[in-house]
C-alpha cells in the first residue's frame, strides 16, 4: 500500500550482508512535513536503512518507498527530488567549494547563472562565504561539513536524507546544524536524520529508536520519555536514559 | 542521455586535474620524458665500437676497404702495423673486434674474379671476434659485410635498396607511435583508477548516484576528459618527435589522433573496471605496475614480438598496446588508413567495446552495493 502522504516508508524492510543483518523487518511511516531522527549507536543499522531509502543499496526482503517510488527500482521518477548527505563528508578534496556545487549542481540540470545565486545564498547561510574560491582540501572539518550539507540542499529538495550531518562537530556548531535543520523544515522540507547523540533525539519532531536492525520504539521525544519514565520509575529520565529502558539494556548507570 | 551531464563530468575531471599541479606538470612532462629518455637510450644505433684494423696487403682495394669502415658511425677503427695474436687485441687492450686483411688479398680477389668460380683461392679478411655481446658482433659483422659489398665496380653483389614507405624507416621513427600508446594508456588508464577509487573513499560516489546522472554518462564524461589529454599528450610526444630527433611521419595526422583517442577510451574503460578490485588508494597503486610492465615488455614497443619466445607470445596479445602498437605504426609509418591494418584497428576496437561494457557493469556493481 502506498500513502501518497508519506515521504519516507519502509515496510518489512530487511537487508543482510552474509549473515549480518543490517535491518531487520523494520517498518516506517514517515509523513511530509516531518523532521525524524533515527537514534542508535553506531552499526544499529541507520547508514544501511538511509541508504536503502535513498536507493543506493537493493532490499533484501520488503520495500523501501521515497516520495511514493520503490526504491530502487523507481528511484528515477524521483531523483532529483530529495537531497542526501552521506556519513563521510563526500565532498570533492581537489576542487573549490564553488566548484563543488557547480558540479553537483550541473548533474541536476541547474543553468550555471541559477547555480551561482543558489550558491552565494547557501554560502551565506553556511556562513563560508569567503571560502567560495578556496580548495576544499584547505577547509576545516566543520566548514567540509557545512560545504556537504550544502551540497544536499543545492537543488532545493523535497525530501533531505542526512546521514549522521553533526558527526564530529563541536556543540556549538552542532546547535548551529540544528537551528538550519528546523529553519528547513519550516520551509516545508521533509527531514530524515541518523545520530548517535542521544540527546539530539530531544531536537527531532519525531524519533524511531534503531538497535540491531530494528525500530524498538517510536515516538515524539516527551511520548519516549513518558514510556521510560513508566518502565523505569525514574522522574524525568534524559535521552540516554531513555534509550537504554527502551532498548532494555538497563538502567542508565547500570550500563555504560 | 545528457550531453550537459556528460559534460559537467568531464569538466570536473579536467579542474580537479588542473588543482593538482603536480599531476598536471606530470601528466605534460611525462610524455616529453618518456620520448626523450627511450629515444636516446633505444635509438638502436650502436656507436664507439672499437675495432683493430690490420691492412698487410695495402693496395687501393684494401684502401676502400677502410674507407668504407671509417665511414661506418658504428666503429671507432685503430689501424695497427701488424698484429701477433688477435685475441690478446680483444681480451688484453679491450677491442670488441680485429679485422685483417691478409697479404695477397687484392690479387687472389681479382684472379677469383678473372678466373671464374671455384677453381682459386678468393680473397679472404681474417675477422677476430669478441661475443661476449652478440649485438655488437652482429653490428661488426654486418659492417664488414656492407664494406666487402661495397667494393665498388666488379664487386661480388650489389643490392639495390627500394625504400617501401618512400623513407629510410629508422627505429625512432617507429617508436614514436609507440610512446604516444605507452603514454596515453597510462596516463588514462592510472588517473581513471585513482580517480574513481578516491570517489569511494570519499562519499562522493554515493551522492553522484543518487543524482539524475547516469552510469553511461560518467564513463562518457571521463572519456570527454582523457579523450583531449590524450590529444595533448600525443601532440607533446611528436613535438619532441620532430623537434629532437627529427622523426619522419609519412602518414595521415589525423587518423592518428584518432586512434590514440580511442586507445584512451579503452584505457578510461581499463582504468574503471580496475576500480571495482580496489577499496583504498593504496590498493589501486598495487595495479600500476600491472599494466605498466607488460605494456613495456610484451608489446613489440622495445623489440618485435617475434623476438619475444613462442611461449609467451599468447601473453603479447592480450595486452592492448600491441594492437595500438601495430595501429599506430601503420598509420604513422606506412601511411596507412587504420582499416588497412585490421588487426591493429579490430584489436583496438575489440579493447575499447570489452573494457566499457564491463566497467558499465562494474559501476552498477559498486553503485548499488556497497556495504
Amino acid at each position: 500500500m502506498v500513502d501518497r502522504t508519506a515521504v519516507f516508508q519502509a515496510e518489512g524492510l530487511v537487508k543482510t550482508f552474509g549473515d549480518l543483518r543490517a535491518v531487520d523487518h523494520l517498518n516506517l511511516f514517515i509523513s511530509t512535513g516531518e523532521i525524524y531522527g533515527l537514534v542508535g549507536p553506531s552499526g544499529a543499522g541507520k547508514t544501511t536503512l538511509i541508504r536503502l531509502l535513498c536507493g543506493l543499496a537493493t532490499p533484501t526482503d520488503g520495500e523501501a518507498r521515497l516520495l511514493g517510488a520503490r526504491m530502487p527500482t523507481d528511484r528515477r521518477d524521483v531523483e532529483d527530488r530529495f537531497g542526501y548527505m552521506p556519513q563521510e563528508r563526500a565532498v570533492y578534496r581537489d576542487l573549490t567549494v564553488a566548484e563543488n556545487l557547480l558540479f553537483f549542481g550541473r548533474l541536476y540540470a541547474m543553468s550555471r547563472s541559477r547555480i551561482k545565486e543558489r550558491t552565494s545564498e547557501l554560502l551565506e547561510l553556511m556562513r563560508l562565504p569567503r571560502q567560495a574560491n578556496q580548495l576544499t582540501s584547505s577547509l576545516s572539518g566543520g566548514e567540509k561539513q557545512r560545504l556537504s550539507l550544502a551540497c544536499a540542499l543545492l537543488h532545493q529538495p523535497d525530501a533531505l536524507l542526512l546521514d549522521e550531518p553533526t558527526i564530529g562537530l563541536d556543540p556549538a556548531l552542532r546547535r548551529e546544524f540544528w537551528d538550519h535543520f528546523h529553519e528547513l523544515n519550516q520551509r516545508g522540507q521533509t527531514i530524515l536524520l541518523s545520530t548517535h547523540y542521544l540527546h539530539e533525539a530531544e531536537w527531532c519532531g519525531r524519533v524511531g529508536l534503531i538497535q540491531r536492525g530494528q525500530l524498538v520504539a517510536e515516538g515524539t521525544p516527551d511520548e519516549l520519555r513518558h514510556a521510560a519514565a513508566r518502565q523505569s520509575g525514574l522522574e524525568r529520565p534524559d535521552m540516554e536514559q531513555v534509550f537504554l529502558i527502551l532498548t532494555g539494556a538497563g538502567v542508565a548507570g547500570g550500563v555504560s | 542521455m545528457k550531453l550537459a551531464r556528460i559534460f559537467s563530468v568531464a569538466e570536473r575531471v579536467l579542474r580537479q586535474l588542473w588543482h593538482d599541479r603536480r599531476v598536471l606538470v606530470f601528466m605534460l612532462l611525462l610524455p616529453a620524458l618518456a620520448m626523450l629518455l627511450f629515444g636516446y637510450s633505444f635509438s638502436g644505433d650502436i656507436t664507439d665500437v672499437r675495432v683493430a684494423f690490420i691492412d698487410e696487403d695495402n693496395t687501393d682495394l684494401t684502401e676502400s676497404i677502410l674507407e668504407s669502415l671509417e665511414s661506418n658511425d658504428a666503429f671507432e677503427i685503430t689501424v695497427l702495423e701488424s698484429v701477433d695474436d688477435p685475441q690478446q687485441l680483444l681480451l688484453g687492450e679491450g677491442y670488441q673486434a680485429v679485422i685483417r686483411i691478409p697479404d695477397k688479398f687484392t690479387s687472389l680477389y681479382y684472379a677469383h674474379f678473372a678466373m671464374g668460380v671455384a677453381t682459386s683461392a678468393q680473397g679472404t679478411i681474417d675477422l677476430t671476434l669478441d661475443e661476449s655481446d652478440p649485438q655488437i658482433a652482429t653490428t661488426v659483422k654486418m659492417g664488414l659485410a656492407d664494406a666487402a659489398m661495397d667494393l665498388g665496380e666488379g664487386g661480388p653483389v650489389e643490392i639495390d635498396e627500394a625504400d617501401l614507405y618512400g623513407v629510410e624507416v629508422r627505429f625512432i621513427d617507429s617508436f614514436a607511435p609507440a610512446i604516444m600508446g605507452l603514454v596515453v594508456a597510462l596516463i588514462s588508464t592510472v588517473l581513471t583508477l585513482l580517480s574513481i577509487v578516491r570517489e569511494k573513499v570519499d562519499g562522493t560516489f554515493s551522492r553522484v548516484w543518487v543524482s539524475p546522472l547516469r552510469r553511461a554518462e560518467f564513463i562518457l564524461g571521463y572519456v570527454v576528459a582523457f579523450g583531449l589529454i590524450a590529444l595533448v599528450q600525443s601532440l607533446v610526444v611528436l613535438a619532441v618527435g620532430i623537434a629532437v630527433f627529427h622523426i619522419v611521419i609519412n602518414g595521415s595526422i589525423v587518423w592518428a589522433f584518432v586512434c590514440v583517442i580511442l586507445f584512451a577510451i579503452g584505457s578510461v574503460g581499463l582504468g574503471t573496471l580496475l576500480s571495482a578490485l580496489a577499496q583504498t588508494e593504496s590498493q589501486a597503486i598495487i595495479f600500476f605496475p600491472l599494466v605498466i610492465l607488460p605494456s613495456v615488455l610484451l608489446s613489440g614497443m622495445m623489440w618485435p614480438i617475434q623476438a619475444i619466445p613462442r611461449l609467451l607470445r599468447p601473453l603479447s596479445y592480450i595486452v592492448p598496446l600491441t594492437y595500438s602498437n601495430r595501429l599506430l605504426r601503420a598509420v604513422m609509418v606506412k601511411g596507412l588508413a587504420p582499416w588497412e591494418e585490421p588487426v591493429g584497428f579490430i584489436g583496438v576496437l575489440v579493447f575499447v567495446a570489452l573494457t566499457i561494457l564491463v566497467a558499465s557493469a562494474v559501476l552498477r556493481q559498486s553503485a548499488s552495493e556497497q556495504a
